[in-house]
Formats: C-alpha cells, sequence, structure tokens
C-alpha cells in the first residue's frame, strides 16, 4: 500500500557509517586548517577566518573537503517538496489552516484539495465544491505536501498526488525531527527491515510525524517501541542490525509473530 | 509568636585558619552540578545546582510572538523570563515580577543574543523561562550559564556558549564565586559573563567599592574561573549522549 519512497537525497547525511562521528557541542573548534577544508552545513568560520566551529550539538562529519555537523537536536523549517503530516486547527469558507509541527500554521486552499477535471466547464456546470472548504473538517489528519516555504510566509500545502489525502485509520506519532533519517536508515533498510518483522504499514514524514498501522495493537506497539528506542540511539553504530535483534527478541517475549 | 531574625551579618568573613565562612579557599568556587534535557515539553531544558542556588531554565521556539506586536519583521527576539520563587529566599518573596526580575531578564536577554542568528528566524521568538528555585548569592550568573546551557540543548543554531560567575572583594581580599552572605557583607562585587566564539565580555556590572586599579586583577581571575565553569558545561552537553554511545560501541567513540 504506502510506499515510503522519500527523496533519499534529503538524507544522505546519515548514510555513510563509516566516518568520524565525534560528538561535538556549539562553539568546539572542529579545525584550524582552514586551507585544506571548508564550512559545510551546521558550521560557521570565525571572525579572522583561521578557525572553523559547529554551531549545533551534533556529530562531526568529513565528507571531501567539507566539515559538517549532523544535528542531533533542533527543530523542523519547511521547504518545498517536503511530504508532511498535518493537522487541521481551523477553517473558514477560503482556506484551511494546519498545524505541521513549524513555526508557522501551513495554508491549505481548497483548490488544492481535488484534481483538476480534464473537460473543461466554463464555469457554469463548475462544481461547488471545487471552492469551498468542504471536504475536511477541523481535526482530520492529512498527508500533504509542501508547495511553498520561505522564510516570511506561510507555507501552502497540497493533497493532490500519489499517496497524499486524509487517513482515517492508524495512529500517528513525533518524534525529534533531526532523528528521521534514522528511521529511514541507508536507502531505506530501515523502514524495510521494520515493515517486514512487524507486517505494518508506515508512512515517515519529514515533519517528525509517523503515520503506521498495523495487524493488530500489539504489532503497532511493538513497532511504537521500535522507533523510540531509535530514536534515543541515533547518534550510535551498528543500529540496524541491533534493532532487528531486538525486535526478533520482543517479539519472543510478547508472544507475538 | 513572632519569628525574630536580626538582619544581622557576620564580623569576619573569615575563619581563623584563612578559609572562607563555608570553608573554600580564595580561588574556589562552589560545589556545581549541571545536567540537561530533564523537562520533557520544553524544547530544550536544564538544570543547575551551584552552591545552595537551584535553578532551572526550558527554552521554547522559535514560535510565534504574543502579544504579536512585540514581533520584528526583519529578526526573531529573544525573550528571558527570570522568575524567583516565592520559598526560594529566606523572607517570602511576593510572586510578582519586580524591579530586579525585570532588570535580570533584560540583562541575561542583552547578554545572550550575541551567540544566536536571530536574523535568520524573522517575525519569531525565542523564549527561555528561568526559575529559581533556591537562591544564595549570584543567582544572575548562574541563570546565564544554565540558559545558554538549555539554548544548546534546543538544538538552536549558537555560536559559542556563554559562562558566567562572580567575583568580589571582601574583607579587603579579592575571592571568585560569592556566597549569599559575602555579597551582602563584602565590599565589592563585579558579575561578569563571557562569550567563547570571541572570548569577549557579555556581561560587566559592579557594585561597592574597589580601587580601579585592581579590575585588571578581577577579571583575570574571572577568566580562570570562567574556564572550570566552561569545561563542566561541555561534559553536561555530551554525557547524556555519551553515555548511550558507550554502551553499545564497547566503551569507545568509534573512530
Amino acid at each position: 500500500m504506502e510506499n515510503d519512497e522519500l527523496d533519499s537525497e534529503e538524507f544522505e547525511d546519515f548514510e555513510d557509517e563509516e566516518f568520524t562521528r565525534d560528538l561535538v557541542v556549539p562553539g568546539e573548534i572542529l579545525t584550524e586548517d582552514t586551507e585544506n577544508f571548508l564550512p559545510g552545513r551546521g558550521t560557521i568560520l570565525n571572525e579572522k577566518k583561521n578557525k572553523i566551529i559547529s554551531l549545533n550539538i551534533g556529530l562531526k562529519k568529513i565528507t571531501k573537503n567539507y566539515i559538517n555537523v549532523i544535528p542531533l537536536r533542533g527543530f523542523y523549517t519547511p521547504r518545498p517538496g517536503d511530504k508532511v503530516i498535518a493537522l487541521i486547527v481551523d477553517k473558514n469558507p477560503v482556506k484551511y489552516r494546519c498545524d505541521i509541527n513549524a513555526k508557522d500554521f501551513a495554508i491549505l486552499k481548497p483548490k488544492n484539495t481535488f484534481k483538476r477535471s480534464k473537460i473543461r466547464t466554463r464555469g457554469a456546470e463548475k462544481d461547488i465544491g471545487d471552492t469551498s472548504t468542504e471536504k475536511y473538517s477541523i481535526g482530520d489528519i492529512l498527508i500533504t505536501k509542501i508547495i511553498s516555504a520561505d522564510r516570511l510566509n506561510m507555507p501552502e500545502l497540497t493533497t493532490v498526488g500519489k499517496y497524499l489525502g486524509k487517513r482515517s485509520n492508524g495512529i500517528v506519532i513525533s518524534i525529534d525531527t533531526p532523528k528521521i533519517p534514522r528511521v529511514i536508515g541507508r536507502s531505506g533498510s530501515m523502514i524495510k527491515l521494520l515493515k517486514n518483522l512487524t507486517k505494518c504499514h508506515i508512512f515517515v514524514t519529514q515533519n517528525g510525524r509517523i503515520w503506521l498501522k498495523g495487524e493488530d495493537l500489539a504489532h503497532e506497539k511493538l513497532l511504537i517501541d521500535a522507533i523510540k528506542k531509535i530514536e534515543k540511539e541515533a547518534h550510535t553504530v551498528g543500529l540496524t542490525d541491533r534493532m532487528s535483534e531486538y525486535i526478533e527478541n520482543e517479539k519472543k517475549k510478547r508472544g507475538i509473530n | 509568636m513572632t519569628l525574630l531574625i536580626k538582619d544581622e551579618y557576620p564580623e569576619k568573613l573569615f575563619r581563623e585558619d584563612g578559609k572562607r565562612l563555608d570553608g573554600r579557599d580564595l580561588k574556589e568556587l562552589r560545589p556545581i552540578k549541571l545536567e540537561v534535557g530533564i523537562l520533557n515539553n520544553a524544547d530544550g531544558s536544564a538544570y543547575l545546582e551551584w552552591g545552595n542556588n537551584k535553578i532551572f531554565a526550558a527554552v521554547y521556539g522559535p514560535r510565534e510572538v504574543h502579544p504579536h506586536h512585540l514581533a520584528k519583521p526583519d529578526k526573531g527576539i529573544l525573550r528571558v523570563f527570570y522568575r524567583m520563587a516565592t520559598f526560594s529566599v529566606f523572607e517570602r518573596k511576593r510572586p510578582a515580577p519586580g524591579r530586579r526580575e525585570k532588570e535580570i531578564s533584560m540583562i541575561i536577554t542583552d547578554c545572550l543574543e550575541p551567540v544566536l542568528f536571530l536574523e535568520l528566524y524573522p517575525g519569531t521568538s525565542f523564549e527561555v523561562f528561568i526559575d529559581v528555585l533556591d537562591a544564595d548569592g549570584g543567582t544572575r550568573c548562574a541563570s546565564t550559564t544554565v540558559a545558554a546551557l538549555a539554548l544548546a540543548d534546543a538544538g538552536i543554531p549558537m555560536k559559542s556558549l556563554v559562562t558566567s560567575v562572580a567575583v568580589g572583594k571582601i574583607d579587603g581580599k579579592i575571592v571568585v564565586d560569592l556566597s549569599g552572605v559575602e555579597d551582602k557583607a563584602g565590599e565589592a562585587d563585579l558579575p561578569c559573563a563571557i562569550t567563547w566564539f570571541n572570548e569577549e565580555i557579555s556581561l560587566l556590572q559592579f557594585d561597592g567599592d574597589m580601587d580601579l586599579n585592581e579590575l585588571d586583577t578581577f577579571l583575570k581571575l574571572a577568566k580562570d574561573a570562567l574556564k572550570e565553569i566552561y569545561e563542566m558545561q561541555l561534559n553536561a552537553l555530551k554525557s547524556k549522549y555519551i553515555t548511550i554511545q558507550e554502551k553499545y560501541n564497547g566503551g569507545q567513540v568509534k573512530q
């Protein structure tokens, strides 16, 4: 059913496990060799340009000649193209307002909730549903895609597209946003493992919310515990192997298969 | 029966063996305990025990500004709420924020602002709530130290941490980290804070009698103490993650 082929480019940061993974904190000097290294993500040059310092609490990673810091804590910043789970908190005849776990509410306009029909009706036979906010009600959970977002304006959403739309069943849980790439794993390895072992449908979105639905409550509980464990141990090595072991053990303990 | 407590301080602030009343040397700090990530519902949080001071700090943000007219269209704002609990001092403190609390909130805001990138978050606010549960001298320094830690725990991009300590003069001798009694009965008191990315002074207040020529000695002493506290801050931030790492990597971080 729901496939989770999220853009893998977004998650390159967590892919390679062979690089250095030192824990750094804000203000820590990463290197004083500014000739061979350049400041990458989460870093900055100091005023004299002789040191590269970290801006976040995170893990140091060197890619080619860039020094990056992969954050362990942080907040979600919407970007165009992200898939997010939204909760409708308010609506009026013109638009819905949605909570997407960012600093602003997002806007969903009714024209972005209907597929455009190929036959042109020339206005006269226009369906009234296209322009009014009757499709969803307050409290609905939607899987949406961001079509525009910047620093100043409210992000705009759409529900037209593959796997997008309202979810009336399942459970939504939220975890720390920077740990989402770890739940997906290297080219989706972790999420495949979770799906196969717990027989649940999962949809992971970039704003830190995860939709899941399993055969029964026992499987869903097991999956939630597993995701919480991934969140807690996101900065350790060899997590995928440890998770499969953990789920197998828990299955025996809880008596489910 | 009325409780009679005389508002008096000891005449001598040094014991006969040359140590301070609580048994410290001239340059010795009170014992410090730091912890991060203790409040679940805050975006970032920290707890500090510094001698008898007990302080919580919680950070929320970036989020919408209320009341809305305070929001700035070109940059975000940092708001600090320093509050003392009614039971934090000897005589019950009235819970309404007074002149002193508003002033300390303001100086902590000004002290922390240089390390943040507020221009990246226009129209939003970062809020720091500092609750003093127990006060015994030097709470403004302790609050600044713990607030910086909570901001780092929230994952807000920062140029560096901020550390703060007070230096003072009691009975003609220069000492580091004044306690409540020393603060009130001593001669001079100079709280100062440092931002580590450029090693600049971010907070400097002064109260009492002192020779201006002594200022250099004061600041030199302060810097040694600040370095000591900075190490503790770094350890507190890292230890939360390193304990989990060590559990699974066989006691060593993978190189």
